[in-house]
């Protein structure tokens, strides 16, 4: 029997899986990898460390028994959004990449924001102008580094580029993680001058243009060799996390969205059209030709409810994180819905949508005597689904959203997702496939070589296990909530910049 | 007479303690206790009072019960130059030889196996100044090791030599329990990548590095495991093939140089390692680059 392999570089780990023809998931591996903090805005990642975390993982998993039984016929990549690697004309690293996390360019971000400028380049990008986007960390180098080292730059890659240059001798980019660059016209699909221009490069500093099922890629023999594999095995480029997370949740078309809360979040919507806010607050991203996936990512997810377990979960010496954080779950249960009357804003890291406010910081309001410590886990959990309807609401403006479907290790905790069923008042569905980027990519590689006629079939085969119904009462109760979130978060906005100052 | 000259006992006899002070201070005193550095590996207990100083350019507050480990180098005192009200002791010892670019050597004298001198040297040399909050059983070590000399009874020489050692260790496990109790695993496995990185010609083994997070080694190969994918090993042979990459293709270094400062033992060692990882050997990899 025949199989796939999907290799996807997240920003903490690399996952490895192998699927079987019909998506089933037969096995994985995983390595992980840090994130650099020489500086408190800056976030980066050692190249090589990936790139041999990417062969530890796939030698691991093709040199297993299960590819004795089952032959790699296509390996296809996905990968985080938003990174960006100087290399220079022999193909080697000038230093660490810098992630999406890395917020060194928040002056040139705050510069250009609400300009003409920027109008023009987000209309036709589709990425929101934000220190997360590759036009304003190569803005950045261009302005903070000396003109003799910009000049051997040869070129401005993904860590996703360098990883399949590494493995191939070649450089290219498929345009789901082109369309995430700020850098690519998201309607002519080529790069796009004006970005270019105000970013400082050429066309000829990026990689070549290719669709996300570009599969001229050879594998060079020493990799063929070390991951036991057959000459005749596919080399798919893929695209980005986002995208195939969304396919693999088997939403492409309109009327369905998908909510991640793994460690950040982001609500997701699928359809032919851009959607044009001109408040600029949501990613219109290209899965391909003719499908774009829009939405807002928020910085405040899981990794909001973790720092409330680290700070006040549990005083024990060797905490486990998981265990604790059930523990707070099940006290949280036994609170009704609206934590008493107190609301949580989980600003923690600051915000991107829909407020994109980086001095957005983190409150909770409406505290009484009466209330407990179980409250504060029930509002802090509110508060992130709170921040999550806040996006939803306004994508609504643009799209009907039926059905929700959700992933991410938090979303899928049964209280994060009966709350996000209420508070927004639909039917919330868990699908089969656990990993949905993982499942994506698999259900592109099946799609190009055949299984499915296109990928609008590949996704209906995604299934749903579990399904949550809201609660009328809550929902009703959850408005009144959500109305005094999204006013609060808007009034506080001057007191967030004078608290910011004292930080 | 100075306030710095209060030892409880003379310390003829143990040449590697520098001073063992308590110092009850009953008014507040001004010029007294100015920011200094004050040598030697020094272990401070807050017994009575409440203290405002600067350690290493950092405002603390220190409460009874209160540690501060501090290293030869390390500057503390008052920001205004007084001693508060209240009583301390401390301990100095003066190793053999202990710099920020020179390894612990404690002496002859501790019983500490030499490989974990070395280790709590790198542990004391990022962690510290630390501030232990409440750990009054250090305080009680303190007290004992005053009793023995004091007393001096039968073999307290062997004694007092025991507890020091035990001080120490209770305060290395201490410090990396301390880091662990407050973060997740993540944050304290990001602490010790940073470490591994640091110094990565080090022959690291399972043991130093579970020390480094405060677990026993059993218990740390499976957190790694499960959390980074890898076995500890894998984990360090990873980060010494990434950096010899680097070095391979953005210098000139020979291949010897660049395998003893990635942590290999010989560079045959090295290229088998490099190649099973990667697919190339080192020469191979080196040229690719420059094609």
């Amino acid at each position: 029997m025949d199989c796939i392999v999907t290799i996807d570089i997240g920003t903490t780990k690399v996952k490895v899986s192998a699927f079987d023809q019909a998506a089933n998931l037969i096995g994985w591996r995983q390595g992980t990898y840090p994130t650099f903090h020489p500086q408190p805005n800056y976030s980066e990642q050692d190249p090589e460390q990936i790139f041999l975390t990417v062969l530890y993982a796939l030698k691991s998993l093709l040199n297993d028994e299960l590819t004795k039984k089952h032959k790699p016929v296509a390996l296809v990549f996905g990968a985080s959004m938003h990174s960006v690697l100087p290399i220079d004309k022999q193909g080697v690293p000038l230093r660490n990449a810098v992630i999406w996390a890395d917020n060194r360019g928040r002056d040139e971000a705050n510069a250009l924001k609400n300009s003409d400028e920027c109008r023009l380049i987000y209309e036709q990008t589709g990425t929101p102008v934000h220190p997360m986007s590759p036009l304003i960390k190569i803005r950045w180098f261009r302005t903070h580094t000396p003109a003799t080292w910009f000049e051997k730059v040869y070129k401005f890659i993904s860590i996703k580029e360098y990883i399949i240059y590494q493995l191939t001798g070649q450089l290219v980019v498929d345009q789901s993680i082109a369309s995430s660059t700020g850098l690519f016209n998201i309607h002519t699909h080529q790069w796009e001058e004006r970005a270019l221009n105000y970013a400082g490069i050429q066309p000829h500093q990026l990689s070549e243009l290719v669709p996300i099922d570009y599969s001229e890629l050879k594998l060079k023999k020493e990799y063929v060799r070390l991951f036991r594999l057959t000459s005749a095995a596919k080399l798919i480029i893929g695209a980005s996390d986002g995208c195939f997370a969304t396919l693999g949740a088997g939403v492409v078309t309109e009327g369905d969205a998908t909510i991640t809360i793994g460690s950040s979040g982001a609500m997701r919507v699928a359809g032919k059209q851009v959607i044009k806010d001109p408040k600029q607050r949501f990613f219109n991203y290209l899965l391909n030709e003719g499908t774009y996936i829009s939405g807002g990512p928020t910085n405040n997810g899981g990794v909001v409810f973790e720092w409330f377990v680290q700070q006040f979960g549990a005083s024990g010496i060797h905490l486990d994180l998981e265990y604790t954080v059930n523990q707070l779950l099940i006290e949280a249960e036994r609170v009704p819905a609206g934590a008493g009357g107190m609301l949580f804003l989980p600003y923690l890291l600051g915000e991107r949508a829909p407020l994109w406010n980086a001095n957005a910081r983190g409150a909770y309001i409406g505290v009484n005597i009466t209330h407990e410590r179980r409250h504060f886990i029930r509002a802090t959990v509110e508060g992130i689904i709170y921040e999550m309807h806040s996006i939803g609401k306004l994508l609504q403006q643009y799209r009907s959203i039926q059905n929700l479907y959700i992933n991410g290790t938090y979303a899928t905790l049964p209280l994060f997702a009966q709350v996000l069923s209420d508070v927004f008042g639909k039917k919330v569905y868990v699908n089969d496939k656990h990993d949905s980027a993982s499942a994506g990519a698999a259900l592109l590689a099946l799609t190009h070589l055949g299984v499915y006629p296109d990928l609008e079939a590949a996704a209906k085969t995604i299934r749903s296990v579990e399904s949550y119904q809201p609660n009328p009462e809550n929902h009703e109760r959850y408005a009144r909530f959500t109305e005094i979130f999204d006013r609060l978060s808007q009034k506080l906005a001057e007191d967030f910049d004078a608290l910011v100052a004292l930080q | 007479m100075s306030l710095l000259n209060w030892p409880i006992f003379s310390m003829t006899e143990f040449r590697h303690i520098k001073e063992l002070i308590r110092l009850k201070n009953p008014t507040v005193r001004l010029d007294e206790w100015p920011v200094r550095v004050r040598g030697g590996l020094q272990i401070v207990c807050i017994l009575e009072g409440k203290f405002e100083w600067l350690i290493e350019h950092q405002r603390h507050v220190l409460y009874p019960n209160d540690v501060v480990v501090l290293c030869p180098w390390h500057g503390y005192g008052s920001p205004t130059n007084t001693l508060e009200i209240g009583s301390l002791a401390w301990l100095t010892i003066e190793p053999t030889s202990f710099e920020p670019s020179k390894e612990l050597f404690l002496g002859e004298w501790s019983a500490i196996a030499e490989a974990d001198q070395k280790l709590m040297g790198r542990l004391l040399m990022t962690q510290a100044p630390m501030v232990l909050n409440n750990f009054k059983w250090v305080c009680d070590l303190l007290q004992r090791i005053e009793t023995e000399v004091k007393q001096a009874e039968f073999a307290y020489q062997t004694r007092v030599n025991q507890l020091l050692d035990e001080l120490l260790v209770t305060i290395v496990r201490q410090l990396s329990q301390q880091q662990n109790q407050r973060r997740d695993f993540p944050q304290a496995f990001a602490q010790l990548e940073q470490l591994l990185r640091d110094s990565l010609d080090h022959p690291w083994t399972v043991e130093e590095m579970a020390a480094v997070v405060g677990l026993g080694s059993t218990a740390f190969t499976e957190k790694v495991k499960s959390f980074s994918g890898f076995s500890p090993l894998n984990y360090l042979i990873n980060i010494r093939i990434a950096e010899a990459m680097k070095q391979l293709r953005q210098t000139a270094k020979s291949l010897t140089d660049i395998a003893l400062d990635t942590g290999f033992y010989s560079s045959q060692h090295f290229s088998t390692t490099f190649k099973k990882l990667t697919g190339y050997t080192p020469g191979q990899f080196r040229k690719r680059g420059t094609q």
